[in-house]
C-alpha cells in the first residue's frame, strides 16, 4: 500500500497543491498516503461511506455536513485535489504569511474562510442566510426530543435576535462572522483541525487492523 | 536567527576594535566582559565555537524538562479520582447536582490528610512502641465486664473490647516518653489534636480564596449566550460513544440552565405581593424554628429528669426519647420549610442558599442539645471520679502501711493487682468519644437507610406498580424523586462538624469517616444515575462553591469551641489517658518547654504570652484586617466601571451601525473584510432598508437593557411563546434518534462552490 502511495503522486502534483493549499511537502505525502488508505475501493477517490467509518464523525451530529462539505457540487466521490482543498481551511492560521504575498488572494485557511466553511455547515440551501427553520435543524439534531418544540422554537428565535442585525430574521454571513469574531469560535475552528489529524489517525489506526 | 547571527558578529567585532576605542578602561573592560560572554552562550546556538555542545545539551535538556512536566501535569490530572463519575452525573442532571460530588470529593481528601496526620504520630507510635493490650489497667478491660466483653451487642454499643482499644482516648499511655526514639506521645497527641483544627482552618480558607478568584471573566457571556451555546457546544474530539451520548445529555441540560436564567431576568415585577409574601414566609419560618427549638428544650429537660429513675423501668421511647423527636424534625421540617418558601419565588440557585440556611438553624438545635446532654454526662462523671480517686489513694496508703508495719522496711514494691482488678475511674473522655463514635455511625446508617427506601424503593415501586395501577405513578405522586442537594450538603457538613469535635477524644473516628466517605461516594453516584430524575428546572450552580465553605467554616469555628474549653478547664482523667495525673491538658506543653527544649525558649514563650504584647498585635491584625478589605471592595468597584465601559462601547458600536442602515453599509462591512467580493450577496437589490425611524427610537431600550438586541418584535416573542412550557420530566437516558433525515445534507444539491477560492457570484438568482 505504501509504495503504490509514492508512485501514483508526482511531484508537480505536489507543488501545484502546495501553492493552492499552503501544506509542506512532506504533509502532503503523509495525507496522500491515509487518503489511499481511506479509500477502500481503491479508485482514487473518496465515497460518503468512506467518511461515516471514522468514529469522530460517525457521532458527530453535524457529521453527515463535515462530510458533505468535501464533495463538490452534485458529485459523490471526491479525489486527492478536492480532498486537500478541503483539508487546507483547517491549517492553523499563520501570521508572517501576510507579509509574504500581500498582493496573492487570500488563502485558504484564512480566518474569514474558516468562518465561511463552518457557516456553510449550518447554511444548508446556500443562500448565504442561516434561517430560522435551518436552526431548528440544528437544534434538533444536538438535543432532541428532549427540549419540547416551543421551546426550541423560542431558542432559535433568541440566537437570530442576538446576532441579527438588519433585521431579516436570520443570520448573514457578516453577522455570524461578527459572533465569531469573539475568541470562543476560534477554539471551535481550530478543533476543527485537530479533528482531522484525529481523523487521519484514526484511519492510520483502521488500515492497520484491516490489514491484519 | 539570521538576527542573532548578525549581533554574534557584531558583538565579534566590537571585542577586535575595542582597544581603539576613546573610552575609559573600565569602560572598555565592562564592555569586553559583556560581549565575550554574549559570544560564548549564542555562539553555540549557531552550531560553532566552543559553546557548541554545552548550548545543544542545555536546550534538550530544556525541552526534556518541558515534557516532562506536561506529562506530570497529565498525571496528576489523571489522578484526580471519580472525574468520569461526576462528569456523567453532571451531564445528566446538572452542574448543581454535580457540585455535591466535588464537595463530597474534596471533603474526602481533607479527611484522608487527618487521618493521615492522626494514625501516624498519635496511633502508630502507641501501636507500635508503646505497651500492648493487657500490661497495665487501662488498657485491659475489667474484671467485671470481662464476660460480656466479646458479645456482638456490646461490641455494637462501642463497649468491651471496643472500648479499651485504639479508637478511644482512654487506652493511651502517659509515659512521657515511649520506644527507642524516645517519642513524646502525650505532647503529640495534644499537637495533633489542635493541629487537626489549624490544618482544616488552613485549607478551608485557601480554597474559600482560590474559588473567590475564579470569579473572572463573565464579561462576555451577556452577549451572544445563545449563539454561542447553538454553535459552539460540540466538542469535536470526541470519539466514543458513551461520552457522546454524556455531551449530548450536557448539552441539553445547558440548553434548560439557560432558559431558566432567561426566565428569571423576564419575570413580570409586582413588587409589593411579592415583598409581602416573602415577609409572610419568612414569619412562618421563624415560627416553626421557634417551635421546633422549644419542643427540642423540653424533651431535654424530660430526658434528664428520666436519667435520675431507675433505667430498667422506662419504656424504650422513654429512653430514646431525644434521638427520636431530634430525628422526626429533622425529616418533617425541611420539606415544610420548602413549600413555603415556594410563595417566596425566588430564582433557585438563591432558593437553595435560603433553605441550606434555614435547614441549618434547624440543626444547630439538634446540636445544641447534643452537646448540652453530653456535658451533663461529663460533670457527672467527674464527679464520681473524685470519690474514686479519693478511695483510690485511701487504698494505697492503706496497703502501704500495712505492708511497712508487716514487713518494717521502707523499700516497697507497687501492690501487686491484676491489671484488670485495679479500681478504676470512669473515664469521661473516653465516653464522650464513644457518643461521638455512635452518633457518627448511627447518621451513616440513616442516611444510607433514607436513600435505600426513599430513593431506590420508590423507584422500584413507580416503576413496577405503574402496569397496574389507576394513575401514572410516573407523570403524578409519587413519581422519581429529585435529588435533594440542600439535605445531602447539610448533612456532610454536620458529619464533619462532628468529626472535629469527635476526633480528639477518639483517634480511630477519623478512620471510619474516611471509609464512609469513600463508600458513600460510590452509593450515591450509583444511587442518583439509577433512582432519581433530574429537577424540573435545571439551573446552573454558582461559579464558586463558596457558599458551601462559609459554612463548613461556621461549623468549623463551632466544633473548635467546646474542644478548647475542655482542654483549657476541664481536668483530665486520673487514671486513663496521654494526660492522666495533670492537672490540665495543656501542661504537658509547659512540661515539655521546661524540660525538654533550652532555657531561652522557655524565656521567649513566657515574653511573647504577655498580655502587653498580644493586644497590640490584635489590634494590628483587626487594622490590617480593615485595610485589605477597603482595597478589595475598591477593586471590585474599579472592576465593574470597566466591564460597564466595555458594555457601553459595544452598545455604541451596534448603535451606530444600526442608525446608519442604508444600502451602502453592507457593502462597507464587507470590504473591512474581504479583499475580494465574491461573497457578496447582491443584497443591495433585495433589501428594502428598514424604517430608520424605528431603529432610532429602539436604541434608548438598548441602552437600558444591554445585551439585548435593538428589536422590539424579539422581545415580545419572549413574552408570548412560553419559555416556561414543561420540559418532558423523562430522565435523558437516550441521545437524540437518528440523526434527521440524514438525507437532508446531500437533498438539495448544494449551490456552486463559493468560499472555496474564487468562485463567481451565484448566477441563479
Amino acid at each position: 500500500m505504501g509504495s503504490r502511495a509514492s508512485t501514483l503522486l508526482r511531484e508537480e502534483e505536489i507543488e501545484e497543491i502546495k501553492k493552492e493549499t499552503g501544506f509542506s511537502h512532506s504533509q502532503i505525502t503523509r495525507l496522500y498516503s491515509r487518503f489511499t488508505s481511506l479509500d477502500k475501493g481503491e479508485n482514487g477517490t473518496l465515497s460518503r461511506e468512506d467518511f461515516q467509518r471514522i468514529p469522530e464523525l460517525a457521532i458527530n451530529p453535524l457529521g453527515d455536513r463535515i462530510i458533505n462539505a468535501f464533495f463538490p457540487e452534485g458529485e459523490d466521490q471526491v479525489n486527492f485535489r478536492g480532498f486537500m482543498r478541503t483539508l487546507a481551511h483547517f491549517r492553523p492560521i499563520e501570521d508572517n504569511e501576510k507579509n509574504k504575498d500581500p498582493t496573492a488572494s487570500e488563502p485558504l485557511n484564512s480566518r474569514t474562510n474558516k468562518l465561511l466553511f463552518a457557516f456553510q455547515l449550518y447554511d444548508l440551501d446556500r443562500d448565504d442566510k442561516i434561517s430560522r427553520d435551518e436552526l431548528l435543524q440544528v437544534l434538533r439534531m444536538m438535543v432532541g426530543v428532549n427540549i419540547s418544540d416551543e421551546q426550541l422554537g423560542s431558542i432559535a428565535d433568541r440566537t437570530i435576535q442576538e446576532a441579527d442585525q438588519n433585521g431579516d430574521n436570520s443570520i448573514s454571513f457578516n453577522e455570524f462572522i461578527k459572533v465569531g469574531n469573539l475568541q470562543h469560535i476560534y477554539v471551535w475552528a481550530g478543533d476543527h483541525y485537530l479533528i482531522l489529524t484525529y481523523i487521519l489517525l484514526s484511519v492510520l489506526q483502521d488500515c492497520l487492523c484491516s490489514s491484519v | 536567527m539570521t538576527s542573532l547571527k548578525e549581533e554574534v558578529e557584531e558583538k565579534k567585532k566590537l571585542i577586535a576594535t575595542l582597544r581603539n576605542k576613546p573610552w575609559r578602561m573600565k569602560r572598555r573592560l565592562k564592555l569586553l566582559k559583556e560581549c565575550q560572554a554574549f559570544v560564548e552562550e549564542f555562539e553555540g546556538a549557531l552550531g560553532k565555537g566552543k559553546g557548541r555542545k554545552l548550548y545543544a545539551y542545555k536546550v534538550m535538556m530544556a525541552k526534556k524538562m518541558i515534557k516532562f512536566n506536561r506529562d506530570f501535569d497529565n498525571f496528576k490530572t489523571a489522578c484526580i479520582p471519580w472525574e468520569r463519575k461526576i462528569k456523567e452525573v453532571e451531564s445528566h442532571f446538572g452542574s448543581s447536582v454535580a457540585s455535591y460530588f466535588i464537595f463530597l470529593r474534596w471533603m474526602y481528601g481533607l479527611n484522608l490528610v487527618l487521618f493521615a496526620f492522626m494514625f501516624g504520630l498519635v496511633v502508630l507510635p502507641e501501636v507500635m512502641m508503646g505497651l500492648p493490650y493487657g500490661s497495665i489497667p487501662r488498657k485491659t478491660v475489667p474484671r467485671a465486664e470481662q464476660d460480656r466483653a466479646m458479645d456482638i451487642s456490646v461490641l455494637l454499643d462501642f463497649g468491651g473490647y471496643c472500648k479499651y482499644s485504639i479508637l478511644f482516648y482512654g487506652f493511651y499511655n502517659d509515659e512521657r516518653t515511649i520506644g527507642v526514639l524516645q517519642f513524646r506521645l502525650p505532647l503529640s497527641y495534644l499537637l495533633v489534636g489542635l493541629g487537626i483544627f489549624g490544618y482544616s482552618l488552613m485549607v478551608v480558607i485557601r480554597t474559600m480564596a482560590r474559588n473567590s478568584d475564579e470569579g473572572g471573566d463573565g464579561g462576555d457571556d451577556g452577549q451572544f449566550t445563545f449563539a454561542f451555546k447553538m454553535f459552539t457546544s460540540w466538542d469535536y474530539l470526541i470519539g466514543n460513544p458513551e461520552t457522546a451520548d454524556n455531551k449530548y445529555a450536557s448539552i441539553t441540560t445547558s440548553f434548560k440552565e439557560s432558559i431558566v436564567d432567561e426566565q428569571e431576568n423576564q419575570k413580570d415585577e409586582n413588587i409589593h405581593l411579592r415583598r409581602f409574601l416573602r415577609v409572610l414566609a419568612n414569619f412562618l419560618i421563624l415560627c416553626s424554628l421557634g417551635g421546633s427549638g422549644f419542643l427540642i428544650y423540653f424533651v431535654v429537660k424530660r430526658s434528664q429528669e428520666f436519667a435520675n429513675l431507675d433505667q430498667d423501668e422506662l419504656s424504650w421511647f422513654e429512653k430514646n426519647e431525644v434521638e427520636f423527636v431530634m430525628s422526626l424534625l429533622g425529616l418533617v421540617c425541611p420539606p415544610l420549610f420548602e413549600t413555603i418558601a415556594e410563595l417566596e419565588e425566588y430564582h433557585p440557585r438563591i432558593a437553595l442558599k435560603w433553605q441550606l440556611g434555614r435547614i441549618f438553624a434547624l440543626f444547630l438545635g439538634n446540636l445544641y442539645t447534643f452537646l448540652f446532654a453530653l456535658f451533663d454526662e461529663v460533670n457527672a462523671k467527674l464527679e464520681k471520679e473524685k470519690s474514686i480517686r479519693n478511695a483510690t489513694i485511701w487504698g494505697l496508703n492503706e496497703y502501704y502501711s500495712n505492708y511497712s508495719s508487716y514487713h518494717n522496711t521502707t523499700d516497697i514494691p507497687p501492690p501487686d493487682i491484676h491489671p484488670a482488678d485495679v479500681i478504676r475511674g470512669p473515664c469521661w473522655e473516653t465516653a464522650v468519644g464513644i457518643e461521638f463514635v455512635k452518633l457518627t455511625v448511627s447518621d451513616i446508617q440513616v442516611t444510607y437507610m433514607t436513600i435505600l427506601i426513599g430513593d431506590f424503593l420508590r423507584a422500584m415501586i413507580v416503576r413496577f406498580l405503574n402496569y397496574c395501577w389507576c394513575w401514572d405513578l410516573e407523570a403524578g405522586f409519587p413519581s422519581y424523586g429529585e435529588f435533594d442537594i440542600s439535605g445531602n450538603v447539610l448533612g456532610l457538613i454536620f458529619n464533619q462538624g462532628m468529626i472535629w469535635m469527635g476526633a480528639f477524644y477518639a483517634p480511630g473516628l477519623v478512620g471510619l469517616n474516611v471509609l464512609r466517605l469513600l463508600t458513600s461516594m460510590y452509593y450515591q453516584c450509583w444511587a442518583v444515575m439509577s433512582c432519581n430524575v433530574p429537577h424540573e428546572r435545571v439551573f446552573k450552580a454558582s461559579k464558586s462553591n463558596n457558599f458551601y465553605m462559609g459554612l463548613l467554616l461556621l461549623v468549623l469555628f463551632l466544633s473548635l469551641l467546646p474542644v478548647v474549653y475542655t482542654i483549657m478547664t476541664l481536668p483530665p482523667s486520673f487514671d486513663c489517658g496521654p494526660f492522666s495525673g495533670r492537672e490540665q491538658m495543656y501542661n504537658v506543653v509547659m512540661e515539655t518547654i521546661e524540660n525538654d527544649l533550652p532555657a531561652f525558649i522557655g524565656n521567649i514563650f513566657t515574653y511573647a504570652t504577655n498580655p502587653g504584647l498580644i493586644l497590640p498585635a490584635v489590634l494590628l491584625m483587626v487594622l490590617a484586617i480593615y485595610y485589605l478589605n477597603a482595597t478589595s471592595k475598591n477593586y471590585q468597584n474599579a472592576n465593574l466601571e470597566l466591564k460597564k465601559k466595555m458594555q457601553m462601547a459595544r452598545d455604541e458600536e451596534k448603535n451606530r451601525r444600526n442608525n446608519k442602515e442604508n444600502t451602502n453599509q453592507v457593502m462597507q462591512d464587507l470590504e473591512d473584510l474581504l479583499p475580494n467580493r465574491s461573497l457578496l450577496p447582491p443584497a443591495a437589490e433585495e433589501e428594502k432598508p428598514p424604517p430608520v425611524l424605528e431603529k432610532g427610537s429602539k436604541s434608548p431600550k438598548v441602552a437600558k437593557r444591554p445585551g439585548a438586541a435593538a428589536n422590539g418584535k424579539g422581545v415580545n416573542i419572549q413574552k408570548d411563546v412560553s419559555l416556561a412550557a414543561p420540559n418532558p420530566k423523562a430522565a435523558v437516558t437516550h441521545p437524540p434518534g437518528p440523526r434527521g433525515p440524514s438525507g437532508n445534507a446531500r437533498g438539495p444539491p448544494p449551490g456552486p462552490a463559493r468560499g472555496r477560492g474564487r468562485g463567481t457570484p451565484p448566477s441563479r438568482r
